[in-house]
């Protein structure tokens, strides 16, 4: 070997190959692929190409990779957050208060029914709690992904982000209260109970205002250049997100509402065309791949029954509360339907949140952990595919150009 | 084959139909709402129609038969409220103007009907293209031949109606310099312009036949004529209104037509002659570009105005007749746009200040919602 000096070390060169990049490359063609040729979301495809990568399957990205990629899935995530905050309108809520209602019992029933379903398989009342919350929440990426990727427009496509936004923000401030008490040791001090809520919220709409306000300033004074404009917002979304991570607030409900904020402060209506592009894009591939992967599919066999139960309760949840209150809320039957089917992704932040719960709470054990993830994983899959079927069906959609 | 039958309606009646913009209340820009719209609104006990058109972003309101200015007024002010109510429960908002001021035209999908699938086929992108919003006005005739005297007659009169209503001086993004750009693009439909110069139904049905048996036209929807006869209702429709911002100028202005109409059928000022058309593409353009101040050659009479002078002195001719008809108020309101200027100008006005142009769509909402 010694006498061929000259030619290259090929285990050192598998090493340091760019895994990232090849991820990206994998996640490009995939995507295409499935779009192409199935006429199913890409995503889908960033998924199958995480997955595959993954610590758990191929392992050409381990653990300590995706770790590194932390800092910037959160960034990832605070956009999608934010724009989706920039999509909802609040004042919708006053003029249709059966929505606000809508959105409160889908909330409640998915998470009564992900409960009794999670006690049933024995797990203990406070981590079934948590489980159920993380649960309520209809994934903000993939329902922006799939309506942005069929340029849908229309009552499901609006409502379906509406409602997205408003179970998100539940989510988060149960998560972080049911965290927090863990974290605790169920020390129940009613001061705590009362005021941390109030915490989160108002901590997540003064810190929101601040931004909002900076940025419309920023932005003003940039003018009209696209470019500088949307740099600006990308740093300053990277600021939130650290600042609401060290004011310990939900960095998902500060985001959400710095989004809100700033469509409502914007009153000449000077940067509604703001957007994220292609950078957007590229932080949605990575955020889809790099949360797959973390996903330990191998739990998914085992869980699988109680976690197909699990997809059921929250389903069926969800979808009692949109039909029930559909007349009240102004909406035909049908689209009713579609809509309850366009809120069933489940949260990819789901896994991190879960992460973190099993590694403040060792109780969380294996056998609760192989239900949920198994869940997680299923609707990781189907919680895509049945939203984009929603859209398409309920005629909301554009036909892609060229 | 006896050839179109004109029908009977009451002289001088009046009827609105009214084209209006569904747009996205986050973005202001045009959005698919059509379906969802007219599905609630079915729901809902409301005077008049509310209709599908040829794009998902446009709806059709129209009224019932009126004689008199207040009730028709009455009647839009009912539409609108209705209209406005479901359309804030399904957070869609709807504005007036006769065309959208950004609006990417590629963007826009066609209703899903098959009329509306056949045109759309047919015209290619003039039919996305033609995402523009107009007023119609009928105007009740006794007999054809009295249709076709007041279409011949009303045609002096057409930049007067461009003029007023003027509320397209945006279009895909930027200022076009002209008060009415919808018009434009009414302009690259075949059979558009103005009517062939014939004055008895007879001769406009031997006209017709000869253009259905060569197979030009099927039917008398294939004309885009800027003044067309409506033989099925018994009317003439004045087509060359951009949708006001306001449904009360709306009412005005069909006050107008309707006070006009009366003056011309009962006094008969002009002689009607082909030579009347002479200066009729220029008029039409110079209330195109320049709205009111546009300049009026009247070839017989050998003078140069501006329009907003025609209409001022066209006003004077017609008070005698807005007061058999109830309809001064509406008389006294058009000449508060010749004073105050066209929807247009108060277009660019909003503009000025806050340089947004989705901003001035959320203010012409707004303008449609409380009427001023």
């Amino acid at each position: 070997m010694s006498d061929l000096f000259f030619l290259p070390d090929l285990r050192a060169a598998a090493r340091a190959l760019p895994w990232h990049a090849l991820l990206l490359l994998g996640a490009a063609l995939a995507g295409e692929a499935v779009q192409r040729w199935l006429r199913l979301p890409r995503m889908l495809g960033w998924i199958a190409v995480g997955a595959l990568l993954g610590p758990h399957a191929l392992g050409a990205l381990g653990g300590a990779d995706l770790d590194a990629m932390g800092p910037l899935l959160q960034v990832a995530l605070g956009v999608v957050l934010f724009e989706l905050g920039q999509r909802v309108n609040p004042a919708w809520l006053r003029r249709n208060p059966g929505l606000l209602g809508t959105s409160i019992l889908e909330s409640a029933l998915a998470f009564g029914a992900m409960y009794a379903v999670l006690v049933a398989v024995d797990a203990p009342p406070i981590v079934a709690a948590v489980a159920a919350a993380i649960g309520i929440s209809t994934s903000p990426a993939v329902m922006l992904t799939v309506a942005r990727e069929l340029r849908a427009q229309g009552q499901v496509t609006e409502r379906a982000l509406l409602l997205s936004a408003l179970n998100s923000a539940y989510a988060f401030i149960a998560v972080s209260v049911l965290l927090s008490w863990i974290a605790r040791e169920h020390a129940l001090d009613w001061r705590s109970a009362v005021l941390q809520p109030l915490y989160l919220v108002f901590g997540a709409l003064a810190t929101a205002a601040v931004f909002a306000g900076a940025t419309l300033a920023l932005l003003r004074l940039l003018g009209r250049r696209h470019d500088a404009q949307f740099l600006c917002v990308l740093a300053l979304v990277a600021i939130a997100v650290w600042a609401a991570d060290v004011l310990r607030l939900s960095t998902g409900l500060t985001l959400l509402a710095y989004g809100v904020a700033i469509r409502l402060f914007d009153r000449r209506r000077l940067f509604v065309a703001l957007s994220f592009g292609r950078v957007g894009t590229i932080l949605l591939i990575l955020l889809f791949a790099l949360t797959a992967a973390r996903l330990q599919w191998t739990l998914l066999a085992t869980g699988v029954l109680a976690g197909a139960a699990l997809v059921a309760a929250r389903i069926a949840g969800k979808a009692l509360g949109v039909i029930a209150l559909a007349p009240a809320a102004a909406l035909p039957i049908r689209k009713a339907s579609l809509l309850a089917l366009a809120l069933t992704p489940m949260s990819g932040v789901a896994i991190t949140l879960l992460l973190d719960t099993s590694r403040l709470y060792p109780h969380f054990g294996p056998a609760l952990a192989a239900v949920v993830v198994s869940a997680i994983a299923m609707m990781e899959l189907l919680g895509p595919l049945l939203a984009h079927f929603a859209l398409l069906r309920a005629g909301e959609t554009a036909p892609e150009e060229g | 084959m006896a050839g179109l039958e004109f029908g009977r309606s009451a002289p001088l009646t009046l009827g609105v139909e009214l084209e209006l913009q569904l747009v996205s209340v986050r973005t202001c820009d045009l959005t698919r709402a059509a379906s969802d719209l007219l599905a609630q609104a079915a729901r809902r006990k409301h005077p008049g129609e509310i209709k599908p058109e040829i794009t998902e972003s446009m709806i059709e309101v129209s009224t019932g038969i009126h004689s008199r200015y207040a009730p028709l007024r009455t009647e839009l002010r009912e539409i609108r409220d209705a209209l406005l109510e479901v359309a804030e429960r399904l957070d869609i908002g709807v504005a007036g103007g006769g065309a959208h001021p950004f609006q990417h035209w590629s963007d826009r999908r066609v209703m899903d009907a098959p009329r509306m699938r056949k045109i759309s086929e047919l015209y290619g992108y003039l039919a996305k293209q033609f995402t523009v919003f107009g007023q119609h006005v009928h105007i009740g005739c006794p007999n054809g031949d009295e249709a076709l005297y007041l279409l011949h007659a009303l045609s002096r009169y057409i930049p007067h109606l461009i003029a007023l209503s003027a509320s397209s001086p945006y279009y895909q993004g930027v200022d076009t310099a002209f008060e009415s750009s919808r018009l434009n693009a009414v302009s690259a439909f075949p059979l558009s312009g103005r009517a062939p110069f014939v004055q008895t139904w007879d001769e406009f049905n031997a006209y017709f036949d000869k253009l259905r048996g060569a197979g030009v036209v099927s039917s008398m929807k294939d004309f885009y004529w800027d003044i067309r006869p409506k033989p099925e209702f018994g009317t003439v429709e004045i087509r060359v209104f951009d949708t006001p911002l306001t449904v009360e100028r709306a009412a005005a202005l069909a006050a107008y037509v309707q006070a006009l109409a009366r003056w011309l059928l009962v006094e008969r000022p002009h002689a009607i002659a082909e030579d009347a058309y002479l200066a009729y593409t220029y008029n039409r353009f110079q209330a195109c570009r320049f709205g009111l101040e546009g300049e009026f050659i009247d070839p017989a009479a050998g003078t140069r105005r501006s329009i907003g002078e025609e209409v001022q002195m066209t006003l004077g001719a017609l008070a005698v007749h807005a007061r058999e008809l109830d309809s001064e108020a509406a008389l006294r309101d058009i000449e508060g746009i010749v004073r105050g200027g066209n929807d247009a100008r108060w277009m660019r006005e909003q503009y000025a200040v806050s340089g947004s142009l989705p901003d001035l769509v959320w203010r012409q909402a707004e303008r449609l919602r409380t009427g001023q």
